[in-house]
């Protein structure tokens, strides 16, 4: 029987309101940088372009039929698999990073797309009655699915982004009920990896203590050992990936470790980013104000500084505000996560949360200086079309749930 | 967490924990970066954003006493280097492309290790076409190295003028400090002579290019279009008493000698004339002076850096004796009806002290005129040794007379208590005093002594202190403000220096010793040296003005090691004479001489 509903039981305004603030808050810190820009000084009528498309395609995706998504999940996930492969041939090299498709009058990055291939594949996955996530075969398989598309991009070679997708896995996991050995096995490559940053002595203590860890937890010998040559495989990865990462990545590493070794590189970016927001103080300096960002202080500012620009022009209110629209959304994303019709729908919302958290909180952490410099843009406002228009069909598609959900009841 | 369920109600409160503990953490660092360290950040972002490129103003000009332009400027390139962006490794080829010894750009890094990196160090003024050729080429290599325009001291309008204007040189870090916020790293400022007296006056007001700097310190654009930039204002042009010709004249008779002149006017105490010869050229000093360069100067044993004219202390010799000729009138002990007999000398218990002549009986006219040593012997005897001090001192001698540059010496001018201090309270007898009435032994004085001397005679005992400068020239309204000086009057009577300079007159048009330095149409008075050297050769003295009837120039003329001053000295006083009062007429023979000497 259908029953005809109130508009905001179709259409979730906590989600939509906050996100059309902070696209045009995006806006302006884009349009105040750039205007006066020799070379970019476009890009406020292609970001706003961008915005429309992203906007009509969200609205398509709202309106498509909520099976599609589960249905067609495994075709998107290959689909963005062999368009990774293909940009690693035949893509253009931006910032270091071979991970763009140009198309001359726009370009597209195919590591965007495969965000939510990789989310709806791993959701419709792992939201099989039979799964049972706590089997190791279970999980290994699972983190191969997660893998092979880091594994891709880690070889453009864009770091941010697979720690984006190692994020938006993990959060899945959790969700799906990863037990905490589970967890262990997920999570301590990753620690071992991070730990290897500060030398080999630390490193091998870190290993120690897993493998400490692992004996406390008797599993079979099997299982125990295979987490343990994973471990000491990635333990000296790090080596490895850092010779193969180009000097500018190199420096980053190195400046994350010892921020004033190179003043003038990568940490100063940072640095002046914190300089642009600290001398907003409450009000701001007004749009367009800003002499950090108006002095073009911050080298491509307009992508992953673009808070640095809210900060210094729109001052403590202003960061705040976005700080805020970004808690509503993350906090109705869990609560819609809970009220989800389905696993597949709940799991997807999840790892949307995992995807937009992990980009905020490594994008706001730089700019205020409590994280290392990781190159990830701040969803909907940071300047590039193909990422707003990712991030817009995924919550397309979170909004699409929000409409079916009471008409399956 | 032994809830393994899908999407337990544990599990989602992790998750709103990450969120909790993630905002709390950026609202306390946006709060921390805002509002309490809110104005550190400010401070940063102000200094950072504008670079300030100062703009160094030309210095102010030196005219001469009818404008004639003596000192100019002109732009010359100078090589910065910023030590933070500079790679050390390109120094042996650029100190080869400068033609300097090694180690050169090193030396001066060192000297200002304490400034900041980024500020600009000045390598070298002055640089060859050669040099900016080779620096175009090789500018995309050579980070943090940059040459900028500057202006430079031109010193191409016809006078040397080395001991009186002085040189610019780069500011010490000692001054630096004294003069915090008026000069910075790199500037010149004047060392010694007008140049450093006036420098007030000259370095003019600094102005500022402001310059947007990226991140990378990296000019990306002028501020606001150059709008705000502030203008550097020229320093005040300085009008001196120095006439350009007489100048000129001065210093190309002294060339290939040693020794100094000063002209001054009696009635002012404007310098008219300034020379020390052998002069230096100051234009190695306005651009880069080599170490080579420096020791030659500095170990020259004609000494072209030591200013002769204000700090040679050399017996005055026989242009002294009119101290004892106006003590003796003034005093009362002679008058012109008083008579000296010159046999050729002066008997003074066992010693003889000779005479040039024998003059037979000479009144103190007379005596001036034929230059008698027998008659000033005497005189000094009979005025007392203390008392003709007294005269001297009156006319300045053993004290600076204040001249407007600090390189200054103030002679001897002896009395009892100095010999007593010198060669203890019985050490010394009357014969010690005899010889200084005529301007020997343990007296002395420079030659700008002895010109304001000459000129307190032309002008009856009245003059002001001696100077350069006429006044200056604002560098805002154009508007020339003249300097005044100390007005001295030494209160001689004028009946005194009546007989005195009716003595000198005779010098020159009587039976004197310095009937050559006539000049026709112009009165001129005069009195001959010779200081007696033990070392060598006598110094050559002469001292003269003119016109008699009205004097416009007083001159005191040194020639060291030349012989006789009436030979040696009184002709380049004659012409610097001839040169100031009578212009057209100097000028015209000059022209002759010159179309002479071609043919």
């Amino acid at each position: 029987m259908k029953v005809n509903y109130r508009l905001q039981d179709r259409f979730d305004f906590f989600i939509f309101i906050p996100l059309m603030v902070l696209i045009v808050l995006g806006l302006l810190g884009i349009y105040s940088s750039t205007v006066n820009h020799p070379t970019a000084n476009g890009n406020f009528e292609r970001q706003f372009s961008w915005a429309l498309i992203s906007m009509i395609v969200f609205f398509i995706v709202y309106f498509l039929p909520p099976q599609v998504f589960k249905s067609y999940s495994l075709t998107g996930y290959i689909f963005s698999i062999i368009l990774l492969i293909l940009v690693l041939a035949i893509g253009k090299t931006v910032y270091g990073a071979k991970s763009w498709f140009s198309f001359g009058f726009a370009g597209f990055q195919p590591s965007e797309f495969a965000k939510i291939g990789t989310i709806l594949f791993l959701a419709s996955w792992l939201s099989k009655d039979n799964v049972d996530i706590n089997d190791p075969k279970t999980l290994f398989k699972c983190i191969a699915i997660g893998f092979l598309p880091i594994l891709l991009i880690l070889l453009e070679p864009d770091m941010g982004t697979s720690m984006v997708f190692m994020v938006i896995i993990l959060f899945m996991l959790f969700w799906k009920g990863l037990s905490l050995f589970g967890l262990f096995v997920v999570l301590s490559p990753g620690i071992v990896l991070f730990s290897s940053l500060f030398g080999k002595i630390i490193m091998f203590i870190m290993l120690a203590l897993i493998l400490l860890v692992l004996i406390l937890f008797k599993r079979n010998i099997f299982t125990s050992v295979t987490v343990m040559v994973i471990n000491l495989g990635t333990g000296f990865v790090f080596d490895i990936v850092y010779k193969i990462l180009k000097p500018h990545q190199q420096k980053r590493i190195d400046a994350f470790l010892d921020p004033m070794a190179d003043p003038l590189g990568s940490g100063y970016n940072a640095l002046q980013a914190k300089v642009a927001i600290g001398s907003g103080g409450i009000f701001g300096k007004g749009f367009m104000g800003g002499n950090q960002t108006q002095l073009r202080f911050i080298p491509q500012q307009w992508t992953d500084f673009i808070y640095s620009v809210i900060g210094e022009e729109f001052g403590f209110i202003g960061s705040l505000l976005v700080l805020t629209m970004f808690l509503i959304i993350f906090v109705r994303l869990l609560n819609l996560s809970k009220q989800a019709n389905g696993s597949f729908e709940s799991l997807v919302t999840i790892g949307a949360f995992g995807l937009f958290f992990a980009h905020f909180a490594f994008n706001i952490g730089m700019n205020l200086g409590i994280t290392p410099v990781v190159g990830l843009p701040l969803p909907l406002l940071s300047y590039g079309g193909s990422s707003l228009l990712v991030n817009l069909v995924m919550v397309g598609i979170l909004m699409n749930f929000y409409k079916s959900r009471r008409l399956y009841d | 967490m032994n809830d393994l369920s899908f999407g337990s109600a544990l599990r989602s409160k992790i998750f709103y924990l990450l969120i909790f503990f993630f905002f709390s953490a950026s609202f306390f660092q946006l709060f921390k970066m805002q509002i309490i360290n809110q104005k550190n950040y400010e401070i940063k972002s102000e200094e950072n954003s504008i670079k300030e490129v100062p703009l160094v103003p030309p210095r102010g000009l030196f005219y001469d006493r009818f404008f004639n332009l003596i000192v100019g400027n002109k732009s010359a390139f100078t090589l910065e280097i910023v030590p933070a962006f500079y790679n050390k490794q390109y120094n042996s080829i650029i100190e080869k492309m400068l033609e300097v010894p090694e180690g050169y750009i090193n030396k001066i890094f060192n000297k200002d290790k304490n400034y900041s990196k980024f500020l600009p160090r000045k390598i070298m003024r002055g640089l060859s076409p050669k040099f900016i050729a080779w620096f175009e080429e090789n500018k995309s290599q050579l980070k943090g190295v940059d040459y900028i325009v500057e202006m430079q001291r031109d010193y191409s309008y016809g006078i040397s003028g080395s001991h009186m204007f002085g040189y610019t040189k780069e500011i010490s870090l000692n001054q630096l400090k004294l003069f915090k916020g008026i000069y910075e790293m790199g500037d010149y400022v004047g060392n010694n002579g007008i140049e450093k007296t006036y420098e007030m006056y000259l370095h003019g007001i600094k102005g500022a290019k402001l310059f947007m700097v990226d991140s990378k310190q990296q000019v990306i654009g002028r501020y606001e279009n150059g709008e705000q930039d502030i203008q550097p204002r020229k320093g005040y042009d300085l009008v001196l008493t120095i006439d350009k010709d007489a100048q000129q004249i001065a210093e190309q008779l002294f060339i290939g000698k040693k020794g100094g002149l000063v002209a001054i006017e009696p009635e002012t105490g404007e310098i008219i004339a300034f020379v020390s010869a052998p002069e230096y050229d100051l234009s190695t000093f306005a651009s880069f002076t080599s170490g080579n360069q420096w020791k030659e100067l500095i170990n020259d044993p004609d000494k072209p850096m030591f200013n002769r004219a204000s700090m040679s202390q050399l017996p005055p010799g026989s242009t002294f004796k009119m101290i004892g000729a106006v003590a003796a009138l003034e005093e009362g002990i002679i008058d012109t009806n008083f008579t000296l007999g010159c046999g050729g000398g002066f008997q003074f218990g066992n010693r003889f002290f000779k005479c040039t002549h024998t003059h037979g009986r000479v009144n103190v006219i007379e005596a001036i005129e034929k230059s008698c040593n027998t008659f000033f012997y005497q005189i000094i005897l009979k005025v007392g040794f203390d008392k003709w001090s007294e005269y001297g001192k009156k006319f300045g001698f053993g004290e600076k007379t204040g001249i407007d540059i600090s390189e200054e010496a103030r002679g001897i001018m002896p009395n009892s208590s100095y010999f007593n201090k010198v060669y203890g309270k019985n050490g010394w007898t009357q014969g010690y005093v005899v010889s200084l009435g005529i301007g020997q032994g343990e007296v002395s004085a420079t030659p700008l002594q002895l010109a304001k001397y000459c000129a307190l005679i032309a002008n009856f005992g009245k003059t002001k202190q001696p100077h350069f400068l006429k006044g200056f020239v604002r560098n805002d309204n154009n508007q020339f403000i003249p300097s005044n000086y100390k007005q001295i009057d030494i209160g001689i009577s004028r009946k005194t220096m009546k007989i005195v300079r009716e003595g000198m007159f005779r010098v020159v048009n009587g039976a004197g010793t310095a009937t050559h330095v006539k000049i026709d149409g112009i009165n001129v008075a005069g009195k001959t040296g010779t200081a007696q050297n033990p070392h060598g050769q006598d110094h050559a003295i002469f001292i003269g003005f003119a016109p008699y009837e009205n004097p416009k120039i007083a001159v005191a003329c040194v020639v060291e090691n030349a012989g006789y001053g009436a030979t040696h000295a009184a002709p380049i006083v004659r012409s610097v004479i001839q040169a100031y009062l009578q212009k057209e007429v100097f000028k015209k023979n000059q022209l002759i001489a010159k179309k002479e000497a071609e043919q």
